[in-house]
């Protein structure tokens, strides 16, 4: 549905984007992770069609974006970052307004607006002005106008930027429902546990590039798949246990250690050993693999939410 | 046409929704005109007392009654009061407050121009006084009398025709002394009637139109520059972005964006006539010629303001530069001080302001009753600098859009 190649774009010296290449398929919902300034908002602005590309291509449905991307443009439903919307008036005025600049009019506008609206459950608020609604609130409306048009292909942009949890998980629900419907779903974050909970294929960005694509059992392989067990207690760290097969010491102080455990299934049997040889446990953290440690591995930074 | 009219109706209906800022900006005019009308405008009395001028024609020629005439016709006829002196002595009648103005037709006015030599109308301000004898400078048949024979343009046969007819002669001789100027209009000030104040007769001339007819275009390039100051404010707000996106195309984006300038201005600028109207019993002249002339400043307006956010696209930029520019095309246009009491130098330099046109337009409409071919120039200049600012402007308008802001 959406094939990107040698994608770049530089704002003056800085490469924004530097030779991004990806595909995304139909139904598909594909993330973008990164911390901010990594570059995935440019790439949404080049999809969209917002930004030119300084090299590179951009496919959406077999159809080329280097000439504008008109015909491509009218697929797709674009949700911004930022709360996009005219707070003077009122939700259901905002989405006649931004269903209007797809074509839809009449009887069919107030449709798809009364759909969406029913959706995003603010039917009640919709004679509102967009100006008084919460931020929860403002984020689903904000949702609704890119989807209004019934687009073929999603780009959202951080759409949960800044709310509380319930609001996200509504959305994030919408956003499950519109790809189970066929809908093909861009969708960039710096929130891990969203990528991985909604995202079936993952592309790892930073500094305009990217660092990593796959699903997250593929990225997790990146780094392998240990577990890491980290043991607080009353312990000398030269007078630490011995350790069963397939378990190392990562890192050991007098107090605190740091096991790597490759096995899953190994971790039980290394605690029961450590508990049986005497010595006070106080806490015991196991972290199963995960996209931090993917993201870690393959920038050298960790992502805080 | 579709696709702009989204754009337009949507600016325009976010306008209506919040209009504060705008009724903000027409207090502006509407304020000025209160206060120096109420100040000049005895006890804030709407309606002038008759301008008294006294008249010494020296000449008793066609020329000079052709002069005189003018003062006597139409709308000039209500506001002007014609005192024929037999001398000089009417610096008498001014030093006691009973006249405006002395206009010297000197002697051998007709034979001169008919001979094509240099010769000079005198006006004699009255110093106590402070818009009427200015007012008297202003009017038209003094005007009208340097323009007839030294304008660049042949005038209407029609202002001609009492003076042909009466001096039986031929059109193609009298187009002989069309070129030259002539006709010199020399004004000064009697500085021994300084003591005198006040003047007499009754009503005619309304101060309100005469204020207003400046600081209107003050209103209306403030109403542009909030339009266009939105769009400033669309690109932060990442509004416009998604507009972008979306099939509509930038070319439309800009087309309605500009027409919404255009509109909101327009109507502010009828909500302004339509307050003075009934608030301070302007009359607004020539239905026809104010339409036009209304149109081609609106133009201007939002080409000027166009052309100065095509320029200057980030906010904190526009939010300094465009009120200064404003206001500084303002003052040199004449719409806080009158242009009239500008100097020779500074009425030069003025005349670059678009403004200058525009106000110079509706003071004619507004207070001398012209109609619309007597300010065409006024309109031509006007939308001439209009399509030329409105045009670059726009297309650097998209190309700021299409490079993200």
């Amino acid at each position: 549905m959406i094939e990107v190649n040698g994608l770049r774009k530089y704002f003056g010296n800085v490469k924004a984007v530097d030779g991004l290449s990806f595909g995304v398929k139909e139904g598909e919902i594909f993330g973008f992770l990164g911390p901010n300034g990594a570059g995935k908002t440019t790439t949404i602005s080049m999809l969209s069609g917002l930004l030119r590309p300084d090299a590179g291509t951009i496919t959406i449905a077999g159809m080329e974006m280097s000439g504008g991307g008109g015909k491509a443009r009218s697929i797709m439903g674009i949700v911004p970052q930022e709360i996009a919307l005219y707070e003077e008036l009122s939700g259901r005025e905002n989405l006649h307004f931004w269903g209007s600049l797809y074509g839809l009019s009449g009887a069919r506008l107030r449709e798809e607006t009364d759909r969406v609206l029913d959706m995003v459950e603010l039917s009640d608020r919709a004679d509102d002005p967009v100006g008084k609604y919460s931020g929860g609130m403002k984020r689903r409306i904000n949702l609704c106008a890119g989807l209004i048009h019934r687009p073929q292909i999603i780009l959202l942009d951080e759409p949960t930027l800044g709310i509380d949890p319930q609001a996200r998980i509504r959305i994030l629900d919408i956003v499950r429902k519109e790809a189970e419907s066929g809908t093909t779903v861009i969708y960039t974050t710096h929130y891990l546990e969203e990528a991985e909970s909604l995202c079936k294929r993952i592309a790892i960005i930073d500094q305009g590039r990217i660092h990593a694509e796959g699903t997250l059992a593929e990225l997790v392989k990146l780094v392998g798949e240990e577990d890491i067990v980290t043991i607080t207690g009353d312990f000398r760290a030269d007078a630490f246990p011995a350790l069963p097969e397939g378990t190392r010491i990562d890192r050991i102080a007098d107090g605190t250690a740091r096991l790597v455990v490759r096995d899953h299934g190994a971790v039980g049997s290394m605690l029961s050993g450590f508990f049986s040889s005497g010595l006070r446990v106080d806490t015991v953290a196991i972290s199963e693999p995960n996209l931090q440690g993917v993201f870690l591995k393959l920038t050298g930074k960790e992502l805080r939410d | 046409m579709k696709r702009v009219l989204i754009i337009f109706a949507n600016d325009l209906r976010r306008r209506l929704k919040s209009p504060l800022s705008i009724l903000l900006m027409l207090a502006i005019p509407l304020v000025m005109t209160l206060v120096i009308g109420g100040v000049f405008g005895r006890s804030g009395k709407v309606e002038m007392t008759k301008i008294r001028l006294l008249v010494f024609d020296a000449d008793r020629g066609l020329g000079g009654r052709f002069v005189r005439q003018g003062f006597e016709q139409g709308k000039l006829a209500e506001m002007f009061e014609l005192v024929p002196v037999d001398s000089i002595d009417g610096f008498d009648l001014m030093a006691e407050g009973k006249a405006s103005a002395l206009l010297v037709i000197p002697r051998g006015f007709t034979n001169d121009l008919l001979d094509r030599r240099q010769t000079a109308l005198k006006l004699i301000k009255n110093p106590s006084e402070s818009f009427n004898p200015i007012i008297a400078e202003e009017a038209e048949p003094l005007k009208k009398t340097r323009s007839m024979l030294s304008a660049d343009k042949w005038p209407a046969l029609g202002d001609m025709q009492v003076l042909l007819d009466e001096a039986k002669i031929p059109f193609t001789q009298v187009e002989g002394y069309i070129g030259d100027s002539l006709v010199t209009l020399g004004s000064e000030t009697a500085a021994d009637t300084a003591r005198a104040g006040g003047n007499a007769g009754s009503s005619g001339f309304n101060i309100f139109s005469y204020v207003m007819s400046g600081s209107l275009m003050l209103g209306l390039l403030f109403t542009s520059n909030i339009m266009l100051n939105d769009i400033v404010r669309e690109k932060r707000a990442g509004t416009l972005a998604r507009a972008l996106c979306s099939p509509i195309g930038t070319g439309h984006v800009v087309a309605g964006k500009v027409l919404s300038v255009y509109a909101v201005t327009a109507i502010a600028c009828l909500l302004l006539l339509v307050v003075g109207k009934f608030a301070f019993s302007m009359d607004l002249g020539d239905p026809a010629a104010l339409a036009a002339h209304t149109a081609a400043s609106i133009l201007m307006c939002t080409g000027i303001m166009t052309l100065l956010f095509g320029i200057v696209r980030r906010e904190r930029a526009a939010d300094a530069i465009a009120p200064v520019v404003i206001i500084v095309l303002a003052m040199l246009g004449g719409s806080m001080l009158s242009f009239d009491m500008f100097g020779e130098t500074m009425q030069r330099i003025g005349k670059f302001s678009p403004v200058y046109w525009a106000n110079d337009g509706f003071k004619k409409i507004m207070v001398f009753g012209a109609g619309t071919s007597d300010i065409s120039r006024n309109i031509l200049v006007l939308a001439v600098i209009g399509l030329a600012s409105l045009v670059p402007g726009a297309l650097l308008l998209g190309t700021g859009f299409r490079k993200g802001g």
